[in-house]
């Protein structure tokens, strides 16, 4: 019971602040601010995604940014190939989730039997694979140099830009947390917590894990597709390993398997991003801020296997333990 | 003929700094089952570290010696402060040496600079030897005869020395040598610096053959040390240099015959030994 009413608690605070949020720009008026903010909406989503597989079914995909950089490429080829306008924009949006829905079908068809290692070694290599076919491709992608492209005018629009990508956390958020409390979750944790068990109950874990798979790469390209629109630009680097680090470290960092947490870790780590890189001036360490975040990562995968939400929920827990505690003697005395 | 033969050597060559890493890799993973995806960045280690200290002595064989010892030093700190925290959770494993991979690469560009680095071979090794018809470059012979050198070596230490003994009865059956009253951590601590050490020396012969280092080099020979590791069978030295050979001749070939294929020819021999043959096409027996 404890669970649930934390985990509510959860999703009405992020409620509430995605309500301030939404009043945010018409109040406050910077450029800047809005744009970091956009950008930790998309990446939240993107974490989101990564959060179903590293969270809650204990998949460890290195190979995330495929789905990213499908997503992100097919919104780019669009917007540059045809009118920059907003049927487009949704053409290229599903192109992209039906795209990634395939590659995740067919690479989880193909790897999702593996052991942890070998799944992780596997996705690691065919990321790498499409970043160098990107590479490769330079009639369509035009390889490491990337290409800029026009994007409709009403998305041009900061404000309307960052409401959309709001909303779309928000609603993606609620949607994940539906579909974890949803029976077909409920499996997909009992996948993380004894594969062996889950199969022996009768469930199909292929199946089961593949779901989850084309789920977190169809979010997955949409962030990225959002991403592409974000920055009017694309290149190789979509694809790259760094990307998927981004996504390991705000579901690491923020905590695994809370989808909040995935939120909390994107804004914490784009926000110290554009900290760490405006102290660039003060020294030039500064300029290798991911450094930091590698040391952070490491101490949280050893110390806090549950990041910051895990660590303040154990807080709240003793504190609660505590007071009762308190009470108890209190009582008896 | 010519061409057959000079693309042969050139993979040869290739396969063999593969080999030399996925060495440490597949007998780390055979011991305990640790996977370790910071390998990549301890070879990019060495190719710094033994640059450096190439162009501070102007000496090759010294340069050489300073990647080894600074493989070993990496693998000490490495098996100790990264590894040894989260034995037995393959989980936390996976994700902390991805993690520390991107602090290896991180912490080469803030000691060395981010730019790229330009290495040229030592003077004796420069140009090339014509034997008949047939021309080869100096340079890629001596990387490939360092490789099978350290294949006899390390073969020699694992057949007829106790601790080799040790090793492989290790990656046959962990438990039982730990009944037997063997300390396998402490065997591991040494295969790992010696992994390391490999990694840092198959970083350091790279440097002159490849012209430049930079530090995001790791990755990409990490990912082909894996195929490797995977076609090789985990924890099987020989089978490890035979698909080294293989992933590095069929990548010269493809390269020069149908470059766009290059990298996915080695990618998807992994994908079908991994579904078909998870255990690697050599695989030991007990």
């Amino acid at each position: 019971m404890r669970v649930s009413y934390e985990n509510k608690l959860g999703s009405i605070i992020f409620l509430m602040v995605s309500c301030l949020l939404i009043v945010f720009p018409l109040v406050y008026e910077d450029r800047n601010l809005l744009i970091i903010f956009t950008q930790i909406f998309i990446f939240a989503i993107f974490a989101m995604s990564y959060d179903i597989l590293l969270g809650f079914t204990g998949i460890i995909s290195f190979g995330h940014a495929m789905f990213f950089g499908i997503g992100a490429y097919s919104m780019s080829i669009f917007m540059k190939r045809f009118e920059p306008e907003m049927l487009y924009v949704f053409l290229a949006l599903i192109v992209g989730v039906f795209l990634s829905a395939i590659v995740s079908y067919v690479v989880g068809l193909l790897t999702l039997r593996l052991k942890t290692h070998y799944y992780a070694m596997l996705t690691l290599a065919l990321a790498n694979l499409f970043y160098v076919g990107a590479e490769k491709w330079r009639s369509l992608t035009e390889g490491a140099d990337g290409f800029t492209f026009r994007i409709p005018d009403f998305l041009r629009e900061r404000v309307n830009f960052y409401l959309i990508t709001l909303v779309l956390m928000v609603l993606v958020y609620f949607a994940l947390k539906l579909f974890i409390q949803s029976p077909f979750g409920k499996v997909l944790v009992a996948i993380k917590e004894n594969e062996q068990r889950t199969e022996s109950l009768g469930f199909n874990i292929l199946y089961y894990k593949i779901i989850a798979s084309i789920i977190a790469g169809i979010l997955a390209s949409i962030a990225g597709a959002l991403y592409a629109i974000s920055l009017r630009f694309v290149n190789t680097s979509v694809f790259s390993i760094d990307i998927t680090l981004d996504a390991l470290l705000m579901t690491i960092i923020g905590g695994v398997g809370t989808i909040i947490g995935a939120v909390i870790g994107s804004g914490v780590i784009e926000f110290s991003h554009y900290w760490l890189t405006s102290l660039v001036k003060l020294h030039w360490i500064f300029e290798r801020w991911i450094i930091f975040f590698g040391i952070l990562y490491i101490l949280t995968v050893m110390f806090f296997p549950k990041g910051i939400v895990g660590a303040l929920t154990a807080l709240k827990r003793k504190a609660r333990h505590e007071k009762k505690h308190d009470q108890s003697d209190k009582m008896t005395g | 003929m010519e061409l057959f033969f000079s693309l042969l050597i050139n993979g040869l060559a290739t396969g063999m700094l593969i080999f030399l890493l996925a060495v440490g890799l597949t007998l780390i993973f055979g011991l305990m089952s640790v996977l370790n995806f910071a390998h990549g960045g301890l070879f990019a280690w060495g190719a710094y570290g033994g640059v450096w200290i190439y162009s501070l002595t102007e000496s090759y064989m010294i340069g050489v010696a300073g990647a080894i010892i600074t493989g070993v030093i990496l693998g000490f700190i490495t098996e100790k402060l990264i590894i040894k925290p989260v034995y037995g959770d393959h989980v936390q494993q996976i994700l902390i040496t991805l993690g520390y991979m991107l602090v290896l690469g991180e912490l080469i560009k803030v000691v060395f600079g981010p730019n790229q680095i330009a290495v040229s071979p030592p003077e004796l090794l420069r140009g090339s030897i014509e034997i008949g018809e047939l021309l080869i470059i100096k340079y890629r012979a001596f990387i490939i005869i360092t490789g099978i050198f350290i294949f006899l070596i390390v073969n020699y230490i694992l057949k007829n020395t106790k601790i080799g003994l040790i090793v492989r009865a290790g990656v046959i059956d962990k438990e039982m040598i730990q009944a037997l009253g063997v300390n396998i951590n402490k065997v591991f601590l040494y295969v790992f610096m010696t992994g390391a050490a490999l990694a840092a020396l198959s970083g350091m012969l790279l440097a002159p053959y490849a012209g430049v280092i930079h530090a995001d080099m790791g990755m990409e020979y990490a990912i082909l040390a894996f195929v490797v590791v995977v076609i090789g069978g985990m924890g099987n030295v020989t089978g490890s240099l035979l698909a080294a050979a293989l992933v590095g001749i069929s990548g010269a070939f493809m390269a020069y015959y149908v470059p766009e294929l290059s990298l996915a020819t080695n990618m998807l021999l992994m994908v079908i030994v991994l579904v078909f043959r998870p255990k690697g096409l050599f695989t030991i027996r007990g």
